[in-house]
């Protein structure tokens, strides 16, 4: 695939994993347990788009926008400067739901399809290139039944396809579960999908990534271990395999 | 009259400026000395980058011990123990592991400091050691990890110095994977 088509994360290992980087326009589907890295993921993807000149939108539904912020901050990647000058757009879904007049708790197939029209206004308005919602399990919880969050992921799908831009969709699964979603529905809107895990070895737990899916492009399905730190952000390095 | 001190500064010197790895068989009883002799080593060395990663004892056991290792431009420390004993003091000159368990995030410091290093320095590495890795890990993982390093270092040029310290029941199979290395020194108190 052209350069051009691919969407470079920033993430040196990630994007060696997927020839490159994303194919552009694909959603993501970033799975994990909490404190599996899915949000820090997210934040340095977008961050590292806007150091690219793409500016990004990060539209979050179980975090407060101050907590958000304070955990960043101790990132070297983190750069305010970007938040200030609008290339890294930061949006609680729960406020523009209070200001359309929604119940922030539950959700009609209405009011989700009024947050979806916003979450593509203010993505078209930005001309934006990178979106990242955390988390879809969330934004899901508040509708009501099984057919709403159906007909919702669909359309979010559909939404997403439209707008061209690289989506990152964290979904939250339970701690030592190897399922994609809390649903059952999320990955199938997924071009791609990456998991997080966590593996113990003597007593301490290990963060892990692996590229379940990438359509459109020769990727790698190796385990790796994740690092985050304060300096580096995620890292990734090759898991060993021997068992513990 | 030449020490034991002088005579291990020769051979490192020896040992290490011309093979790629070098494994060091080292008696618990001369530990310290051999520590000093390279410590001393790597000091009269200012053009080379060094990074000594230590799991034997933490950094500030060390810099006790041996001097103010601030002022080594030169060396960087991984540190894997102190953080597993309690100690949480921070040093500009020491990354520190969470647990000598995490050996992926070990490699990945190892080789994020050595990137900022130019191109055109010589590099060196030293395990501090292989035998005290094996207490906090499984064999088989500490085997799997120093071929992963062996590999990644000769791909990248890096000396390394792994060493091994004997004791009675020293295992055999980790004697053997030290002879993965070019060179194998074993100390003896008979160098002087």
């Amino acid at each position: 695939m052209a350069e051009d088509n691919l969407c470079k994360t920033g993430i040196e290992e990630l994007d060696l994993q997927v020839s490159g980087g994303i194919p552009t326009g694909s959603t993501v589907l970033m799975v994990g347990s909490s404190g599996s890295g899915k949000t820090t993921l997210c934040m340095q993807f977008l961050i590292n788009g806007a150091k690219l000149g793409e500016r990004g939108v990060f539209f979050t539904i179980t975090e407060p926008l101050f907590k958000l912020t304070k955990n960043m901050e101790g990132f070297k990647f983190y750069d305010k400067k970007l938040i200030e000058s609008g290339m890294v757009n930061l949006i609680d879904l729960r406020i523009i739901s209070e200001r359309l007049g929604l119940n922030t708790e539950k959700y009609s197939i209405e009011d989700a399809a009024a947050l979806l029209d916003v979450l593509r206004d203010i993505a078209d308005e930005l001309n934006v290139k990178r979106l990242a919602i955390d988390s879809i399990t969330a934004l899901c919880y508040r509708l009501q039944t099984k057919e709403m969050i159906r007909d919702f992921i669909f359309k979010l799908g559909s939404s997403l396809a439209a707008m061209k831009c690289t989506t990152f969709l964290t979904s939250e699964v339970p701690p030592r579960t190897f399922q994609y979603s809390q649903y059952g529905i999320e990955e199938f809107i997924a071009d791609g999908i990456i998991f997080l895990g966590d593996i113990e070895r003597k007593g301490d737990l290990i963060r892990t990534f692996q590229i379940i899916k990438m359509r459109g492009i020769p990727h790698s399905r190796t385990k790796f271990a994740m690092s985050i730190s304060s300096k580096d952000g995620v890292e990734l390095a090759p898991l060993l395999k021997s068992k513990a | 009259m030449v020490t034991l001190i002088d005579s291990l500064k020769e051979r490192i010197s020896n040992a290490v400026t011309v093979n790629q790895s070098v494994g060091i068989l080292l008696p618990g009883n001369n530990y310290t000395e051999f520590i000093q002799a390279l410590l001393e080593f790597i000091r009269v060395r200012p053009q080379d980058a060094w990074v000594y990663v230590s799991v034997t004892k933490p950094y500030e056991n060390i810099a006790k011990q041996f001097g103010d290792l601030s002022n080594y431009k030169n060396l960087k420390f991984i540190d894997c123990i102190s953080r597993a004993s309690g100690i949480s003091k921070t040093y500009p000159n020491c990354t520190f592991i969470e647990s000598p368990t995490m050996l992926e995030k070990l490699g990945l410091e190892i080789t994020n400091t050595f990137k900022e290093v130019d191109e055109n320095v010589s590099k060196y590495l030293v395990i501090d050691s292989l035998s005290t890795l094996i207490i906090y890990n499984d064999l088989d993982i500490v085997t799997e990890f120093f071929y992963q390093l062996a590999n990644k270092t000769r791909a990248r040029n890096i000396h390394s110095m792994s060493l091994v310290i004997e004791e009675e029941d020293t295992n055999k199979y980790l004697n053997k994977l030290i002879y993965l290395n070019d060179k194998i020194l074993k100390v003896r108190d008979s160098f002087i």
